[in-house]
């Protein structure tokens, strides 16, 4: 496997635990009621 | 080796997580932000065509008291024709309000503003004679007012209180006066 390859799942791999990091912060606990009347 | 390649490219790992973190704040935040508004309107608001419809039936006097026509032709006949035409709405109004007495309660759909839907919630609320609302007070009609639900605030727009005073006294005269035919 070329090096490059590896490191981009990797990096894929870490921007997946970014958006993880963000839905913990901001996304859970609100539900559909949010935003709407 | 893995672990070598992290090292060297840290940096790289922290822009990663950063743009991660930037695209999942945009997900959840930015984009809840948006609100929904809308221009539907209430098939009961005010102005809605179905309320309006409502509105026109409940303020139609109803058929026993509308008054004959006088055919065009006929109009000639004066003052004879326009005393039968009285006599006979007298009576239509007399007997409009004796319908309800025999079951010892009123018609309060005859209190313009009272539809069916609200006649039955009074109905529900124990409501049932004139003499009931012409009586409430400030905190009487509060209370009603309280359990009309979406029709909170007619009591005092349509003036309940007052109508139903005529009604009860059947002043027809004074209340045609103040709130239009009946």
């Amino acid at each position: 496997m070329p090096i490059w390859f590896e490191l981009m799942i990797l990096l894929l791999i870490t921007y997946g635990v970014g958006i993880g990091l963000g839905w913990g912060l901001w996304g859970r606990g609100t539900g559909q009621d949010e935003g709407f009347e | 080796m893995m672990v070598e390649m992290i090292q060297e490219n840290w940096l790289l790992f922290v822009i990663a997580l950063l743009i991660g973190i930037a695209v999942a704040y945009w997900i959840f935040v930015v984009t809840r932000r948006t609100s929904v508004t809308t221009t539907k309107i209430d098939a009961l608001d005010e102005g809605a065509a179905p309320a309006a419809r409502n509105q026109a039936l409940i303020d139609t006097p109803p058929a026993s008291a509308t008054i004959p026509v006088v055919p065009p032709g006929l109009a000639g006949a004066g003052t004879a024709v326009a005393a039968v035409v009285e006599e006979q709405r007298a009576e239509a109004l007399k007997t409009a309000s004796d319908d309800a007495d025999e079951t010892g309660a009123d018609d309060l759909s005859r209190i313009k503003g009272v539809g069916p839907k609200l006649e039955a919630m009074l109905i529900a609320l124990g409501v049932t004679r004139f003499s009931q609302i012409a009586a409430w007070s400030d905190d009487g009609i509060d209370r009603i007012d309280a359990q009309l639900g979406r029709f909170e605030g007619r009591i005092r727009r349509d003036n309940w209180v007052a109508q139903a005073q005529f009604l009860q006294d059947g002043d027809m005269a004074g209340y045609e006066e103040k709130f239009g035919k009946l």
